[in-house]
């Protein structure tokens, strides 16, 4: 049986900066940690250093997609220039709303970039497939099934045998959900 | 003239209060299950409900993103039936649109908007019942939606009316209390650090009466935190209860 959680509101002072690093739904202000949210404290001890305090909800709030972050999306639109997508996860989390991202032509593969054009962003978010691990996980054929990889460029459709060009990516298997 | 009578010889309101007593409180935490935050309090008479959407991509145009902050939209509106005489726009006038200005300013000083760069909370409230303090009841409500929501905040924020009976500062006026014509102030407050988001005053007043009247709301924001806090307590231990079994 766990100890009785300790539950903290918005502005409930936790602790001083000496005693431990601030972790998520917390805030620091005049050398003292404040919660920045109505949840349970949670005080997790580093191997080496202080331990951090967070202030965690039984429901996940809201995450945004991040700079650096590996996101799962969906191509609702495609052209010659780039092709927009609808942001479904961060990581390994479901967004409770989608968010909308551009990839634009020069960001699908490291290689064979022929054209640089800076032109203005026209969505939030600007992704890119430019990594061996980073690409199309899965496609539909024009029949309607669900295309195999055939290299890292092609895939092929188990239906009709018509081969497609795809960036394909080599997912990584600590991403690969059973 | 109104404002002799707002305190009896016997030192009691119209409504039997005492000049720093409160209105009955009562709020509830997550009334609509659609909404992501969601809150409804009474004081007194006066009813509000909010909700609380958020924080996702900015809705209409794109310029209007922050890329540094989140964008807060509030909508402030007073439903048809909230008033004695019936009301024929619920939202959309001059009042309503000044109100959701202030309660934008209230709420960008309190939410910690850096942490959602380029994305848009909404915060609605609507007045159910109007009897004073209408304003007040909206950011208490509102407040107890983004804690709902689980948006971080940096402290709570109460808000509260002051009036003034000759010297005596009355707190948490009602609307007859209102309507008598005296000087009222409204005072948002970050109970914990005690800084003001929002200072309205809505008639001349006296330098030296100022310092009662922020006084006595400021009190009453202190008095209305500590019932909030309850109620976020209770309703913490509800969620943990019901996630337990």
């Amino acid at each position: 049986m766990a100890p009785p959680a300790r539950y903290c509101v918005p502005g409930e002072r936790l602790c001083s900066v000496d005693e431990a690093t601030a972790g998520g739904g917390t805030y620091t202000r005049h050398g003292f940690i404040f919660s920045s949210l109505a949840g349970c404290l949670e005080k997790r001890s580093e191997d080496n250093g202080l331990p951090v305090v967070s202030v965690v909800r039984d429901a996940e709030s809201q995450l945004l997609p991040d700079v650096g972050a590996v996101v799962t999306c969906k191509v609702c639109s495609i052209n010659s220039r780039f092709a927009k997508v609808h942001i479904l996860y961060v990581g390994s989390t479901p967004l409770k709303s989608t968010f909308r991202g551009t990839i634009r032509r020069e960001d699908i593969r490291a290689t064979e970039k022929d054209k640089i054009s800076l032109g203005d962003a026209q969505s939030n978010y600007l992704l890119s497939t430019a990594e061996n691990e980073l690409g199309v996980v899965v496609a539909r054929s024009e029949a309607g099934v669900h295309m195999v990889p055939i290299s890292w460029c092609e895939m092929q459709c188990p239906r009709t045998h018509t081969k497609d060009f795809r960036k394909v990516a080599r997912v990584q298997p600590q991403f690969l959900q059973t | 003239m109104a404002a002799t009578e707002l305190l009896s010889d016997e030192g009691y309101r119209a409504d039997g209060r005492r000049p720093a007593e409160l209105r009955k409180v009562r709020a509830r935490m997550g009334v609509f299950t659609q909404a992501d935050g969601s809150a409804y309090i009474e004081q007194g008479n006066t009813k509000a409900l909010a909700v609380v959407y958020g924080p996702h991509e900015i809705r209409g145009p794109r310029s209007k993103a922050l890329p540094d902050r989140a964008l807060v939209n509030c909508r402030y509106s007073m439903a048809t039936f909230s008033t004695g005489e019936r009301r024929r726009r619920p939202h959309g006038d001059r009042q309503a649109g000044e109100l959701a200005l202030l309660l934008r300013q209230t709420f960008e000083a309190a939410i910690l908007t850096q942490l959602y760069p380029r994305s848009q909370i909404d915060i609605y409230v609507q007045i159910l019942q109007a009897d004073g303090g209408n304003y007040c009841a909206g950011v208490n409500a509102a407040t107890l939606a983004v804690m709902d929501a689980g948006i971080p905040m940096r402290d709570y924020v109460c808000a509260s009316s002051a009036g003034l009976a000759e010297d005596t500062p009355l707190a948490d006026l009602s609307s007859p209390e209102e309507a008598a014509g005296g000087p009222q102030l409204v005072l948002a407050l970050l109970p914990a650090a005690g800084h003001i988001a929002l200072l309205q005053l809505s008639a001349r007043l006296h330098q030296e009466r100022l310092e009662a009247a922020l006084e006595a709301a400021g009190a009453a924001c202190h008095a209305l935190h500590a019932v909030l806090d309850r109620v976020v307590r209770e309703r913490l231990r509800e969620v943990t209860a019901l996630l337990g079994d």
